[in-house]
């Protein structure tokens, strides 16, 4: 501790036992949560990953690290899923930012109608996944949905090369809110002299978008990538409902390859090994984003 | 003279609206994308089983069948999962606010043992995405024989790091002699908790609470895990239960959808700023 020469230190005062325990008490709570359902299954799951389980998820033999290396790594399943995943990831990633962007810019400056367009960027938000998948679910009908009505079609959209896109475009839908929402706040955080100097030196809208906008608001982008990676990476109930539980290896995300493994094939010790793996990415991320928010700070 | 300004007048202003509807035009486009999936989900759920697969966006004909249908078919028990949500929702809110305001009470205004470690461990759980532990949280609630029950889907989400942050954070803005003073005048730590922490962070319990809730409400995962029974089913997982076998089920199917968004947008609508707030401190866990 940095003792403080300006001050005198407070004479100690000996605590009462209950005085001691306080702090911890109101810890209490919100800590046997987290040791409950945070640390303990945390590392249940690795346990579990390094044991052949039963139909029950009961860990039966030890085998090592064979869960990872023979029964993922060995499959070219696994493979697969890990790419579609990751290319997922980087279409919902930046097809989110994209929409965000265009509409932060779209409603920047105030007129009529703005607010209510900004009001209706942000509302995908408040949409539950689920249910956004159950409409979207009508519209890609392959007879009578909204899709094939209006181009007078009958493409099967959650099938096939389509069911990729599909997907992805119903997570883009989702998460378009809150990219709207967290880059409008970068937006209005640009100090408007940038701008005002820029008139008076002639830049139009594309050059002062490119060389001030832009270059300023550049940690809020980063910032929103990784949320949606983060986002994209934890997809399911779209794939689920889409799909109807049967996504090709296009749309095998890995939080649905986790619960697949757990639910349908009742493979608990594979589901526990992917669980681990998306926990490594979700971190090796996370860690990336703190490197580059360190030193963003000198901006 | 004051004709040609008059003139000079009504141009500017023609310039003006002009401009105006330009600007509005351009939102157009990603107007249509966001609002056409909900208007059409609302037609679909309003017309005749017939005119389902050939309803372009708006409905020919309006129907409420499919409404009556949803609170009263046997087979579908929409009431009972309403209320499933809305008691676990609530109760996970309610949870929440007390064990985050507990904890961040003891972070910002109490020195112990151990303080830097366990905010680290708070800090810790924001790195580990739920969808990692949530098999191994199935196995451990089924084994304690909880599954098909709603203190399930409540005891698990009792607390976050989030609300222990947003909670941190607003604390952290009291002045410190609040907190001093208060001491030297006798008064308890769950006193001034209760009567001057709570009643001053009301904003950010506001965005804890339109956050957690809202998010409580539109979970999908844990819910489908943990319960199979109709008793406890809730509304997300009930709503995408039925299939699309038919235009029937579709157009129910549908009506389902519109009323379990209804309670989403409400918070949306009304409790925006404290939502915004709430996603703004939440987005990092998604």
């Amino acid at each position: 501790m940095v003792t403080n020469p300006g001050k005198p230190r407070p004479s100690r005062i000996r605590k009462t036992p209950y005085e001691i325990l306080e702090p911890y008490l109101f810890l209490l709570p919100a800590l046997t949560i987290f040791a409950l359902f945070l640390y303990y299954p945390f590392a249940r799951t690795i346990y579990l990953s390094t044991w052949v389980t039963d139909a029950l998820g009961r860990p039966k033999k030890f085998v090592g690290l064979d869960n990872y290396t023979i029964r993922l790594f060995g499959k070219p399943e696994f493979w697969a899923s890990i790419v579609s995943t990751l290319k997922f990831v980087v279409v919902v990633a930046f097809g989110g930012l994209i929409i965000g962007m265009i509409t932060s810019l779209l409603t920047y400056n105030r007129y009529k109608g703005s607010d209510f367009c900004a009001a209706v960027y942000a509302m995908p938000v408040a949409i539950a996944s689920a249910a956004a998948s159950m409409a979207f679910r009508m519209i890609y009908h392959p007879t009578g949905g909204l899709l094939n009505n209006l181009f007078g079609t009958q493409i099967n959209f959650l099938g096939g090369t389509y069911q990729f896109w599909s997907v992805a475009a119903v997570t883009i839908w989702l998460q378009s809110g809150i990219n709207f929402i967290f880059i409008s706040a970068g937006l209005k955080g640009v100090p408007a002299d940038l701008y005002e100097s820029c008139s008076i030196d002639g830049a139009n809208y594309w050059q002062k978008l490119f060389h001030i906008t832009l270059p300023t608001i550049s940690p809020t982008l980063f910032f929103q990538i990784i949320i949606n990676i983060i986002n994209a990476f934890q997809s399911f109930s779209q794939v689920k409902l889409l799909t109807n539980e049967s996504p090709n290896s296009s749309t095998n995300l890995i939080v649905y390859a986790i619960w697949h493994d757990a639910f349908r094939a009742q493979r608990f010790e594979t589901a526990a090994a992917r669980s681990v793996i998306l926990f490594l990415i979700i971190l090796a991320i996370t860690l990336v984003q703190f490197s580059f928010e360190k030193r963003s700070v000198n901006y | 003279m004051s004709q040609a300004k008059k003139y000079r007048m009504t141009k500017t202003q023609k310039k003006r609206m002009l401009k105006n509807a330009g600007n509005f035009a351009l939102n157009i486009p990603i107007l249509l994308i966001i609002l056409v999936p909900l208007v059409y989900t609302l037609s679909i759920s309003l017309v005749n089983p017939d005119q389902v697969y050939k309803t372009l966006l708006f409905p020919h004909s309006i129907q409420f069948g499919n409404y009556v249908n949803a609170f009263t078919n046997p087979s579908y028990n929409f009431l009972r999962y309403i209320i499933n949500s809305f008691i676990v929702s609530t109760s996970v809110m309610l949870c929440q606010m007390v064990t985050a305001s507990l904890a961040a009470f003891a972070f910002v205004f109490l020195k112990f043992r151990g303080q830097k470690v366990l905010f680290l461990a708070v800090l810790a759980t924001m790195m580990v995405p739920g969808e990692a532990t949530i098999i191994a949280n199935y196995l451990t609630v089924a084994r304690w024989g909880w599954t098909n029950s709603l203190h399930v889907l409540i005891i698990p989400y009792m607390t976050s790091a989030m609300g222990i942050f947003l909670l941190r954070q607003s604390y952290m803005t009291f002045p410190r002699e609040l907190k001093e003073a208060s001491t030297i005048d006798g008064c308890s730590n769950i006193r001034f908790l209760l009567q001057i922490a709570v009643p001053l962070s009301r904003p950010a319990l506001g965005a804890l609470g339109a956050y957690v809730f809202l998010n409580t409400w539109n979970q999908y995962m844990w819910p489908l895990l943990t319960t199979d029974a109709d008793t406890y089913r809730t509304v997300q997982v009930g709503i995408s239960m039925l299939y699309d076998i038919d235009a029937q089920s579709m157009g129910l199917m549908m009506a389902g959808v519109i009323i379990v968004i209804v309670p989403s947008l409400s918070i949306f609508v009304f409790m925006n700023k404290q939502l915004i707030n709430g996603l703004m401190a939440g987005a990092v866990k998604g």
